[in-house]
C-alpha cells in the first residue's frame, strides 16, 4: 500500500482554512512516501501567489473560505498555472459545487469525510493527468449527468468584463490582475461569445443593463 | 392614551366650555335688551294713549263748544243737546266712548251704561277700593288729567284696566271723561316679549348645532387621525417583523457557517488524527483496536448530522454559488423527490444580488415548490431568473390545479407566500400572483437599484484591498 518507488515526489500544497484540518490531513498524507506538502495557506486570493512561488504539482483546495472561495481560487490557478492540478477538498456534497468546480478547472473532487487513503489516491491520478472524484460524488454525477454551464460567464469573466466596461483597457486589465494581455484577450473573446456580442459598446450594455456596473461610471 | 386622543378631549371640552359661555353671554343679553325694550315701549305706547285721549277729549269739547249759548234761560236745552252728542261720539268700535258727570257724581252722560244717568255715583269703589268717580273729578278740576282704574269694557264686558282722561266743562261744572282699556297695550308688549323669547330660543339652537357639529368633526377628525396612527403603527410592526426576519435569517446564515466551517472542520481533523493513529498503528503493524473502529464510525455519523443541520438553516451553495445555482439545487431535490418535470431558465451572469436578496428570493422559491409539491398536483414546473429593463425578474410557473387567489384560507397561499410578498415588498420588490384551474404564475420583480454594482463592491474591491 505505501509507495516505495523511485519516482520523483509528488508536490502537494494545501489551500484550507483550517489549521486544524490542515494539520490532520498533512500528518496523514506524510505517510506516504511518494508526496510531498511542499506548502499551506489559509485562503483562496494567497493561493495564487504561493502556488506561483512554490508550482506545486496538486494543490488541494478547499472550497468555503473567508476571502476568496476555493473554486474562483481554482478558475485563476488553472488560469496561470496550467501545470498545476487542483483537488477540490470540501464538505461541500451538492452537485452544483462539483459541476462549479470542474467548470473552474478542477481536475478531481473529494470530500472532506473520505479517508486520507482516498485522498491520496486522488492526489496521484491527478498528479498523473488524469480525474478523481469521491465514490459519493461519483455516484452524484450519475444520477444528475451534468451539463456543462458554458454558457453563463464565470466568475473571472465577470470581473474582466466589468473591468472592461469600466472603462479599462485590455492592458491596464492584465495589469491590475497580473496576468498577460493575451489572457485578457482570450477572455474578452471567450466573454463576447458568450454573450453574442460583438463589439465593446454592447459590452458595456450589457454590463449596465444587467446591474453590474453603475449606468455613468 | 394617545397624544391625539388626549388633543381631541381637549379640544371637545374646550367647544362646550365656549358653547356654555356664549349662550350664557347671548341670554342674558338679550334678557336685559328685551326688559329695557320693553319698559320703553310700555312708557311709548301709554304716552301716545295719553295724547289720543287728550285729542279725542279736545275734539269733543271743540265740538260742543260752539253750542254754549248767550242766553243762560236756554242753558238746561242745550245742556240736552250736548249731551245727546257726547253720548253718540264713540270710537274704536263699543270701547271709546265719552262720559259726563256733575261735580257731584251725577252721571250725566253714560252711552254703555244708560241705567247709570241721573243717579250719583259719588261713592263709587273699583275692586281696588278707588273712589273711582271722585279721582276723575278732582282730576278734572285740576285741569285735566289720567287716571288708570278697573272698569268693565264694554266689548267683553269684563272688568278691565281702563286708563281715564277727565277734564271740566267749566260753564255747567260737568267732568266730561273719556278713557282706553290697556289690554291692547299689554296684549301689544307680551307679543314684543314673546318674540324675543322665539329670538332668544333659536339662538340657543344656533348654539347647540354649532356646537353639536363642532364636536362631530372633531371626533371625525379624531377617527382619521386615529386611523393614520393606527396604520402607521401597523407598518411599523410590519417592518420591525421584516427586520426580525432579516436577523433570523442572517443568525441562520451565521451559524450554519459556523456549524459548516467551524464544528465540521474540527471534527474532520479529528478524523484525520484518528486515521493518522491508525496509519501508525499499521505502519508498527499492531492491531487495530475495536474502540477506533467505533470512534471513527460515530465521527462520521456526527460530521453527517452537523452538515444536514447546516444545509437546513442555510444553503451555503448560496453564499458560495450565487443564487441561480442554488435555485438549480433545490429543482434538481424537488424533481427528484416528487418526479415533476423542472426547468431552470438563469441569467449569464453570477454573483450579481446582495445577500439579502439572494435569500429572500431563495426563500420564496423553496416556499413555492413546498406548496406545489403539497396542493399544486403539477407535472411541470418552469423557474426563470431574468434581468429586463432595470428589473431581476423570478417568475415560477406551474400547470396544477391552481387556487383561489381571493379566498386564500387554504394551506396552499397559506401564511408562508403572505410572508414572502411583504419580505420582497421590504426590500422593495413587487410580488405578484396570479392563478387559474391551468396553473399558477408567481413573479417577483427587484429594481436594479438594489443591486447594481454589487459584484463589484464585493468581488474586485475585496480582492484589491488585498494587495
Amino acid at each position: 500500500m505505501i509507495d516505495n518507488n523511485n519516482k520523483s515526489k509528488i508536490s502537494v500544497m494545501l489551500v484550507d482554512d483550517h489549521p486544524m484540518v490542515q494539520g490532520g490531513l498533512t500528518a496523514c498524507l506524510a505517510f506516504y512516501d511518494d508526496i510531498e506538502i511542499v506548502g499551506a495557506t489559509d485562503d483562496g486570493a494567497e493561493a495564487l501567489s504561493k502556488a506561483k512561488e512554490l508550482k506545486p504539482d496538486v494543490i488541494i483546495m478547499d472550497v468555503s473560505m473567508p476571502k476568496m472561495n476555493g473554486i474562483d481560487a481554482t478558475e485563476i490557478i488553472s488560469e496561470q498555472l496550467p501545470e498545476t492540478r487542483v483537488l477540490i477538498f470540501s464538505m461541500h456534497d451538492r452537485p452544483e459545487f462539483v459541476r462549479s468546480a470542474i467548470d473552474a478547472g478542477a481536475s478531481g473532487y473529494v470530500l472532506k469525510d473520505t479517508s486520507s487513503e482516498e485522498v491520496y489516491f486522488a492526489i496521484k491520478a491527478v498528479a498523473k493527468g488524469n480525474t478523481h472524484f469521491s465514490s459519493s460524488i461519483s455516484k452524484m454525477l450519475i444520477e444528475n449527468p451534468m451539463q456543462a454551464d458554458n454558457e453563463r460567464l464565470t466568475t473571472r469573466e465577470q470581473v474582466i468584463l466589468s473591468h472592461v466596461a469600466s472603462g479599462l483597457s485590455s492592458k491596464e486589465v492584465a495589469r491590475k490582475l497580473d496576468i498577460s494581455f493575451r489572457t485578457v484577450d482570450a477572455h474578452r473573446r471567450n466573454i463576447k461569445t458568450k454573450l453574442k456580442v460583438e463589439t465593446l459598446a454592447e459590452l458595456v450594455r450589457y454590463a449596465v443593463n444587467h446591474g453590474l456596473i453603475e449606468k455613468n461610471k | 392614551m394617545t397624544l391625539p386622543l388626549r388633543l381631541l378631549y381637549i379640544a371637545i371640552f374646550q367647544v362646550i366650555l365656549t358653547s356654555i359661555i356664549t349662550y350664557y353671554l347671548v341670554s342674558n343679553e338679550y334678557r336685559e335688551l328685551s326688559v329695557k325694550t320693553v319698559k320703553e315701549l310700555e312708557i311709548f305706547l301709554i304716552k301716545q294713549k295719553e295724547q289720543e285721549l287728550k285729542n279725542y277729549t279736545s275734539i269733543a269739547l271743540t265740538s260742543v263748544e260752539h253750542m254754549y249759548p248767550i242766553d243762560k234761560n236756554n242753558d238746561d236745552k242745550v245742556k240736552g243737546v250736548v249731551a245727546d252728542i257726547v253720548e253718540n261720539m264713540l270710537y274704536n268700535g263699543d270701547d271709546g266712548y265719552f262720559f259726563i258727570y256733575d261735580t257731584n257724581g251725577n252721571s250725566v252722560v253714560h252711552p254703555k251704561q244708560p241705567n247709570r244717568v241721573g243717579q250719583s255715583w259719588w261713592d263709587l269703589r273699583d275692586d281696588n277700593g278707588e273712589m273711582i268717580i271722585q279721582v276723575l273729578i278732582k282730576n278734572a278740576q285740576k285741569g285735566g288729567d289720567f287716571y288708570r282704574y278697573n272698569w268693565s269694557k264694554p266689548s267683553e264686558g269684563q272688568p278691565s284696566e281702563k286708563m281715564g282722561y277727565s277734564t271740566m266743562i267749566e260753564r255747567w261744572d260737568w267732568m266730561i271723561g273719556t278713557g282706553v282699556y290697556l289690554d291692547d297695550v299689554y296684549k301689544q308688549l307680551n307679543e314684543t316679549k314673546n318674540e324675543i323669547s322665539r329670538h332668544i330660543n333659536r339662538t340657543k339652537k344656533i348654539i347647540l348645532v354649532v356646537a353639536l357639529s363642532s364636536i362631530f368633526f372633531i371626533f371625525l377628525f379624531g377617527i382619521a387621525v386615529n386611523l393614520s396612527h393606527k396604520k402607521r403603527a401597523e407598518e411599523k410592526i410590519n417592518e420591525l417583523g421584516q427586520r426580525v426576519i432579516d436577523v433570523q435569517e442572517e443568525e441562520n446564515r451565521h451559524i450554519s457557517r459556523e456549524l459548516h466551517d467551524g464544528i465540521i472542520q474540527i471534527l474532520v481533523s479529528i478524523k484525520y488524527s484518528l486515521e493518522a493513529t491508525r496509519l501508525t498503528l499499521l505502519k508498527n503493524k499492531q492491531e487495530k483496536p475495536e474502540p477506533l473502529t467505533h470512534a471513527e464510525k460515530n465521527l462520521a455519523f456526527a460530521i453527517q448530522e452537523v452538515r444536514r443541520i447546516s444545509h437546513h438553516m442555510h444553503p451555503q451553495v448560496l453564499d458560495e454559488l450565487g443564487l441561480s445555482v442554488a435555485i438549480e439545487s433545490i429543482a434538481q431535490d424537488f424533481s427528484k423527490r416528487t418526479g415533476v418535470a423542472i426547468q431552470v431558465f438563469k441569467p449569464t451572469l453570477r454573483k450579481l444580488l446582495p445577500d439579502f436578496i439572494n435569500t429572500t428570493l431563495f426563500r420564496v422559491v423553496q416556499e413555492t415548490l413546498t406548496n406545489i409539491q403539497k396542493h399544486a398536483e403539477a407535472k411541470s414546473v418552469i423557474i426563470s431568473l431574468s434581468i429586463q429593463d432595470d428589473w431581476l425578474i423570478l417568475t415560477i410557473k406551474d400547470d396544477g390545479k391552481g387556487f383561489d387567489i381571493e379566498n386564500n384560507n387554504t394551506s396552499y397561499e397559506g401564511i408562508g407566500l403572505r410572508n414572502l410578498a411583504e419580505r420582497v415588498q421590504y426590500h422593495k420588490g413587487e410580488f405578484d400572483i396570479k392563478s387559474s384551474k391551468k396553473g399558477t404564475l408567481i413573479t417577483v420583480k427587484i429594481p436594479m437599484a438594489s443591486f447594481v454594482n454589487h459584484f463589484n463592491a464585493a468581488t474586485i474591491r475585496t480582492k484589491d484591498d488585498d494587495r
